[in-house]
């Protein structure tokens, strides 16, 4: 795995685990906060209601106060009248009313459940076991007290948490509660549960947005990384190639030099001192013996030998009389070879370019004339060199059969002689283009002479 | 004594260029066979050449092509343009067409192959002095079957420094104090690119040089 790979998979494990912590934390922090505020807006509604009843009750009482001083004269009808009093005092709608029992649990007063006036329920159990009205009269005869417990809720028929309060009157031995139903503050209260789990969810869903749009970031940047590394390593390896070949055309063109400059002239030395002898011998007259004979032969073919591999590796022509003069000659070997018609057109000078760029555009020449050679069946070839507005252009046009350049760049042997030519013409910051139909092919090379002016002042001098 | 000058009056003095003491070694081993050569000097380069000459002033130069310093066909234009006398007699191992077409644009008389026998340098040193042209076989097959067609219109080294130094504003009598060459040898230069060139007027002579990069306008 590389660097900058392991890095970016190190950066996208270390966003999900912050996200994970933070959501962890935000969350549970939050509903730590919010539950504790729910809970102290509970207990303040539940005693804003116990409150509320304290107050009822008080008002309800202090209605009928003045009946109680009338109940020691006669008991019972007082008893009667607060009853039907207390029965008519409604608040809150249907869901406020006042009820009595007696100490021995028999309902006296029920407004809203007539049916329960008269019978003792004094063993009536909630769902949970607990004996109601035992507990409300306990509560009453410890002075007053609250307490909690399922009833039937006039206003929706059906049975709901109440909060009963509940007080003793010493002077009818009665039990007076009223209650309130607490289902609307826990509906608020679920409201309030509801709310918060919505703001957790929304706050997950944004934690969830930040850490993916971030992953998302990581992996762009980590592609474009990726590829900016790769295009990097690419133009490394083209460029490595290119100075391998031009490594390697410099040696060739050492090698070349030496076999043209060393070894064949001192071959033609050796010809002229055989010549010499045997003149020296004709001097005296002797004839030329047949073995100085055969040397002369096995030499003057040692001597097209060498020039033949001195000029494979690198045509000596090229450094002599420059560019449109190696093409020209190559041409004309080349029409003697294939009988192929050859034009070249050269502007009127000479050696003007630099040795890279008249190397890379005679290897151009050279491998389009040998795969005309081998797949264009082309009857005519020109070739244009040119310099104008300061590009120096190359073309190369057959009228052979022409080939599918796509394909040919990918496989095939001629297509991949194409591409080097076109890596190495782009490395001398220059243009390779190739048009190819079934009327023929044509290849031109574009170099800015930008790219080599700079030689220009050397090329002059050396002329001079 | 008198018989003696009379007879070196009538060798033919040749100057050997070649940057291959042993080619020169060689080929003078055979030629001093020849009584009626006379092998005057040896230079390595153009340059050597170009100085040798004016001391020496030799009938014919037998002139190697690839040397270091100045290449023959460059040391012939000059040698041919300032000593109409001396022939030069291209001596060289290259046997493709441009190196012949060169040469004789820049004023050789003949082109030899090193690889031709020292009889046949012998017979073309002979020829070129009786003012004929001189060619290897193989050479001339080759000007035969390929004649010199619209090289003229080539310009040789020589033209393309003078077009230089002209589209640098140098005057014809500036370049000939320059190039140690007479004004009328650089009149007619000038007018010889103008032929060559197809053009008329000094401008059209400046943009062509600079469009062709003879002048570095960057520095100018």
């Amino acid at each position: 795995m590389t660097l900058p790979l392991r890095m970016f998979y190190i950066a996208i494990v270390q966003v999900i685990l912050t996200s994970f912590i933070i959501y962890y934390l935000v969350t549970s922090q939050y509903r730590e906060l919010s539950d504790m505020n729910v809970k102290t807006l509970e207990s303040f509604l539940i005693a804003q209601k116990e409150q509320e009843l304290k107050n009822y009750t008080s008002i309800a009482l202090s209605s009928v106060e003045h009946m109680y001083q009338l109940a020691e004269q006669n008991n019972q009808t007082n008893q009667t009248a607060v009853a039907d009093i207390f029965k008519n005092m409604l608040y809150n709608g249907d869901d406020g009313y006042f009820f009595i029992y007696d100490d021995k649990g028999v309902a006296i007063v029920h407004p809203k459940e007539p049916e329960r006036v008269g019978k003792n329920w004094w063993d009536l159990e909630s769902d949970s076991g607990d004996k109601i009205i035992q507990i409300l009269i306990e509560n009453a005869h410890a002075g007053g007290g609250f307490y909690r417990y399922q009833w039937l809720k006039p206003s929706e028929k059906n049975k709901a948490s109440k909060l009963g309060y509940s007080i003793y009157s010493k002077e009818w031995q009665w039990m007076l509660g009223t209650g309130v139903y607490l289902d609307d503050v826990y509906a608020q209260l679920d409201n309030l549960h509801q709310e918060i789990d919505n703001h957790i969810n929304y706050t997950k869903q944004i934690i969830l947005i930040v850490a993916l749009s971030s992953i998302f970031f990581i992996f762009l940047f980590g592609i474009a990384v990726n590829l900016n590394n790769k295009k990097t390593a690419e133009a490394k390896i083209s460029q490595l190639g290119q100075r391998i070949i031009d490594v390697q055309e410099e040696e060739n063109r050492h090698i070349s030099r030496e076999l043209h400059d060393g070894i064949i002239q001192t071959l033609i030395s050796i010809k002229y001192s055989l010549e010499a002898t045997a003149m020296f011998l004709l001097k005296n007259k002797q004839q030329k013996p047949p073995p100085l004979k055969q040397a002369e032969e096995s030499l003057g073919f040692a001597i097209k030998e060498v020039r033949r591999i001195s000029h494979h590796m690198h045509p000596q022509i090229l450094d002599e009389l420059g560019l449109s003069s190696a093409i020209e000659t190559l041409a004309i070997d080349f029409s003697k070879q294939t009988g192929v018609q050859i034009n070249v057109n050269k502007p009127s000078l000479r050696k003007l370019l630099p040795d890279f760029i008249n190397t890379t555009l005679y290897r151009v020449v050279q491998e389009s004339l040998t795969n005309i050679k081998k797949h264009a069946k082309a009857k005519n070839v020109v070739i244009n060199i040119s310099i104008h507005d300061s590009w120096l252009t190359l073309t190369i046009k057959d009228d052979g059969l022409g080939f599918d350049i796509n394909a040919t760049t990918i496989k095939g042997n001629h297509g991949i002689g194409l591409r080097n030519l076109a890596e190495r013409v782009e490395h001398h910051s220059g243009r390779f283009n190739i048009m190819s139909s079934e009327k023929g092919t044509e290849i031109t090379v574009n170099i800015p002479t930008s790219s080599f002016t700079k030689d220009f002042p050397n090329t002059i001098t050396k002329v001079k | 004594m008198n018989i003696s000058s009379k007879e070196e009056q009538r060798k033919i003095t040749v100057l050997l260029v070649d940057d291959h003491p042993m080619v020169q070694g060689g080929l003078l081993a055979c030629l001093e066979y020849y009584d009626d050569i006379d092998v005057v000097g040896l230079c390595n380069d153009g340059k050597d050449a170009l100085n040798k000459v004016k001391k020496l002033k030799p009938n014919v130069i037998l002139m190697d092509v690839s040397m270091p310093l100045m290449n023959g066909i460059d040391a012939t234009e000059i040698i041919t343009e300032q000593y109409p006398d001396t022939k030069v007699l291209i001596f060289s191992m290259h046997d493709s067409s441009e190196f012949v077409y060169s040469a004789i644009q820049a004023g050789a008389s003949g082109y030899v192959l090193k690889d031709t026998s020292s009889e046949d340098v012998y017979h073309a040193i002979k020829s070129v002095v009786e003012g004929n042209r001189h060619f290897s076989s193989s050479i001339a097959k080759m000007l035969i079957e390929a004649p010199l067609k619209n090289e003229h219109d080539k310009l040789t080294t020589r033209e393309q420094v003078i077009l230089s130094h002209v589209a640098q504003g140098f005057s014809s009598k500036d370049i000939a104090k320059k190039l140690e060459i007479s004004f009328r040898t650089v009149e007619a230069h000038r007018r010889n690119i103008k032929i060559k060139l197809k053009i008329e007027c000094l401008a059209d002579l400046v943009r062509y040089a600079i469009n062709n990069g003879l002048v570095n306008h960057k520095n100018k």
